[in-house]
């Protein structure tokens, strides 16, 4: 069994730093790749651009995507996602600063899996981040089309 | 007498005889007569018989001029029935007459006064009619303005929808970009105290927990406006409600939260209101959390709500024996971001009256609040009626 990755797609690095130092003080070791806007992250998952070599690596288990996102944002790229057929299972949390209701609704229309605020107070965050990381890295199973879809890429 | 003498038989003869002769023509003249009598006998009788033929033709006329007589008095008796008859049905008819004479006569009364009204009417209309005209010309002149006004309108309504519209990005802005920041300043200062404790003294762990502070703090500010804006583009949805209901869920929640406070809830069963239930829930909750918040330092905390009728609206009231405010400062309770109290007395970040002021205007509503130090506030609120 090939080690689950994770994709983190930030644009602030302070989240960024953040993000990482909550799921490894947590004792969540998995592959953290970071892409820093949108069109980046979506490079990354269909293996183009400066990511035209991860074709041979399979995809994340999970998306914790941001969605103020310079260029393209999370809504943008959640889409983009939900329209290929290598990425159309691929599980996606929307990870963000938003507590806006129409933020939520246009994630979940665009096919969010899971729709998680980041709190401002560091403790309330960490243990945000540890628990998505531990649902979706270990509790969740993913849909086994993914495989498929790795192949298939 | 004959054979007496004979001259003078002769003579008597002779004398007869020309008696006889005179007789004879005598009677020839009788018969003459006779004759003449009888022809005029029988014309008499021919005359009469024609009188007597005409008498009958006469009888028969007079048979019919009888029964035509007879008839006629036949048909004057029922002429005379029929006229009875008709004079009675005159009468009456004279007597209804009279009646609707009557009736005539107060229909025409009335008919004239209708008449006298109506002229009134008319002279009132004219007036009328000359007012209206008058108001068409106006109307004419102040059309020109009228057209001016509804362009400043329009662009008055643009300008409020850019405005809500920027006020949305400007909300949406905060809500992103401004909580970034915050949780850098507190996460990283939260690693300094967590990884490199033996490199800090207690001074600037101390220094750590006020950035951390004034972190959370702005977090909080920034929470509330977003609420704020967030409630005032709030679609309201107008509904009957009850705020009694909401008012005991609301004490439930600030039981549960501090389970060591006594706080005694005074409401009445039912408080029957008509407005949007969210928006009216953020209402109490923020009027009871204050009532709530400002009994913390009173001896047997009291919170009260009712209805009271006033002008003959319905108005609402939370009431406690809490901390109070000076009236003096009353008209910076509703200021957002203005606080009567200090934060180290009650905590809070001067919003929430705000926040319930917006609400209630915007349910076409007013609220003022009395209060008192140290004997507590009321807070009075009023919401437009049901349709």
């Amino acid at each position: 069994m090939t080690a689950q990755s994770v994709l983190l797609v930030e644009d602030n690095a302070g989240d960024e730093a953040l993000t990482l130092r909550a799921l490894k003080k947590h004792g969540i070791v998995n592959t953290v790749d970071v892409t820093r806007d949108g069109a980046e992250a979506l490079e990354y998952l269909f293996c183009t651009g400066k990511y035209a070599l991860r074709n041979s690596e399979p995809p994340p288990s999970v998306v914790l995507l941001d969605i103020n996102l310079p260029k393209m944002s999370g809504l943008e790229v959640l889409l983009h996602i939900r329209a290929d057929q290598r990425t159309k299972l691929l599980p996606v949390v929307l990870l963000t600063s938003s507590d806006e209701e129409r933020d939520s609704l246009d994630g979940y229309r665009n096919g969010a899996n899971s729709y998680v605020r980041k709190p401002v107070e560091f403790n309330e965050f960490a243990a945000a981040v540890q628990r998505v990381g531990l649902y979706w890295l270990v509790l969740n199973r993913n849909p086994p089309q993914m495989q498929i879809a790795a192949t298939a890429a | 007498m004959i054979a007496e003498r004979p001259w003078q038989a002769a003579a008597s003869h002779i004398g007869a005889l020309a008696d006889a002769q005179s007789y004879a023509r005598a009677m020839l003249n009788i018969l003459e007569d006779a004759g003449t009598e009888a022809e005029r006998r029988n014309d008499t009788q021919r005359a009469f018989l024609n009188i007597l033929d005409d008498a009958d033709d006469e009888r028969g006329r007079l048979a019919d001029t009888q029964r035509a007589v007879l008839n006629v008095l036949d048909d004057a008796a029922a002429e005379a029935d029929r006229l009875a008859d008709t004079q009675r049905a005159v009468l009456n008819i004279l007597d209804d007459a009279a009646a609707e004479a009557d009736r005539l006569a107060d229909t025409q009364r009335a008919v004239l006064n209708i008449l006298d009204d109506a002229a009134a009417e008319a002279d009132r209309l004219a007036d009328t009619q000359r007012a209206v005209l008058n108001i068409l010309d106006d109307v004419g002149l102040e059309k020109a303005n009228a057209e001016r006004a509804v362009v400043a309108l329009q662009h008055a309504n643009a300008e409020v929808e850019t405005a809500n519209r920027e006020l949305e990005a400007f909300s949406y802005s905060v809500a992103h970009d401004l909580r970034a920041p915050l949780r850098s300043i507190d996460g990283f200062s939260q690693a300094l105290i967590e990884d490199y404790d033996d490199k800090l003294d207690e001074g600037g762990r101390t220094y750590l927990r006020f950035v951390r502070e004034g972190a959370l703090h702005m977090a909080g500010l920034i929470n509330d406006l977003l609420g704020l804006a967030r409630i005032s583009r709030a679609e309201l949805k107008a509904t009957p409600i009850d705020l009694a209901a909401i008012a005991q869920a609301t004490i439930k929640l600030l039981r549960r939260a501090q389970p060591e406070r006594t706080v005694e809830l005074i409401a009445p069963a039912t408080m029957p209101a008509f407005g949007d239930r969210r928006l009216l829930a953020v209402v109490l909750e923020n009027l009871i959390g204050n009532a709530w918040k400002f009994t913390g330092k009173t001896e047997r905390p009291r919170i009260e709500l009712g209805q009271m009728s006033q002008d003959g609206r319905t108005v609402n009231f939370v009431r406690d024996n809490g901390a109070g405010f000076d009236m003096a400062y009353s008209d910076k309770l509703f200021a957002v971001f203005q606080r009567l109290h200090s934060v180290g007395e009650f905590e809070g970040l001067g919003i929430g009256l705000a926040t319930v002021q917006r609400v209630i205007l915007r349910h076409g509503g007013q609220i003022w609040a009395e209060g008192e130090v140290d004997l507590g506030a009321t807070f009075y609120f009023t919401l437009s009626e049901a349709p």
